[in-house]
């Protein structure tokens, strides 16, 4: 038998399976690390507790948002300064896009269909996004993240209401692998 | 023949540890942990409210700074309502959080240097408009 030649072969052999662990290892690698954090899914939800906890302090609605036995519609402008928010971003987004979007339904208990006042806040183009049916294709995942929550509160008054609370979060670019 | 084994052994090995360092590299290099802590520095911002203190361990952030020369004191930075964190003298990340509030960040020392612990402290922002 050929000794000489049979190492030659084998080592050749190693090299190869060598090189196949290596790449595989890489790739596998840039697969994990390569695409950004998606962070946006968390960042919604914290989006809508925060705005829930500005509506509603144990279970009973703010007055602001009431003038005399009807809705504030002044709310709406006033909304974003009450809670705190600040919607300017870095300039990675482009041209002073707004990232994020929320849209607010008060239901009166008897006419759950109905919205008795609703407002919204930030950049409404991106509500759309939220109703596209996201398969787990890859497509879909430079769509912005929503969150929807909803839970009961009372008025001063006593009156119940159900409120629903969208929020969404753009910021594709920096989460998503453009 | 028992060269040619010691040499094709040693070989493994050096392909080996490249291998497990390159793993251990990737998982720890500055791109990879400048976007992790702001990100996460940009979440706890997002959850807190006014007159909160928080501690953030960046013990590996800190590890990184000083191999890279950078002043671990000024490896966190925020600006209005973006944070950076930069851990490299040519990197930098920023992510912006949309809580309306001032916070001041703060690398914890103690008598050995930095600990690898960030303070962050929020405030709410018409309090140090007052000031």
């Amino acid at each position: 038998m050929n000794k000489r030649g049979t190492d030659k072969i084998l080592s050749i052999y190693w090299f190869v399976v060598l090189t196949l662990i290596a790449g595989g290892i890489f790739a596998m690698v840039y697969v994990f690390y390569g695409p950004p954090y998606d962070v946006r899914g968390i960042e919604s939800e914290i989006f809508a507790e925060r705005i829930a906890d500005c509506i509603s302090r144990q279970g009973v609605i703010s007055s602001e948002f009431f003038s005399g036995n009807k809705f504030n519609e002044d709310i709406t402008s006033k909304f974003a300064e009450m809670c705190n928010f600040n919607f300017n971003v870095e300039k990675d987004y482009g041209e002073g896009e707004v990232q994020y979007f929320y849209k607010v339904e008060f239901y009166t208990v008897r006419d759950l269909v109905t919205p008795s006042f609703s407002f919204f806040g930030g950049n409404s183009n991106w509500e759309s996004e939220c109703f596209i049916k996201k398969e787990n294709n890859k497509e879909y995942t430079r769509l912005a993240k929503c969150t929807e929550k909803r839970f009961y509160a009372v008025s001063g008054d006593r009156d119940q209401y159900l409120i629903k609370i969208l929020s969404v979060i753009g910021k594709s670019e920096k989460n998503v692998k453009q | 023949m028992m060269v040619e084994n010691i040499v094709f052994i040693i070989l493994n090995v050096l392909f080996l540890s490249i291998l497990i360092l390159f793993l251990i590299k990737q998982g720890s290099g500055a791109i990879v942990l400048e976007q992790a802590y702001s990100k996460q520095i940009a979440m706890i911002v997002d959850s807190a409210s006014p007159v909160m203190e928080i501690k953030i361990d960046m013990e590996k952030g800190k590890k990184l700074a000083e191999d890279n020369g950078i002043d671990f004191g000024e490896a966190v930075i925020i600006n209005g309502n973006a944070v950076t964190v930069k851990l490299s003298k040519k990197g930098g990340y920023t992510y912006s959080f949309f809580n309306d509030v001032k916070v001041s960040p703060r690398a914890l020392k103690d008598s050995k240097g930095y600990t690898g612990m960030y303070l962050l402290t929020v405030t709410e922002k018409r309090e140090v408009n007052n000031e």
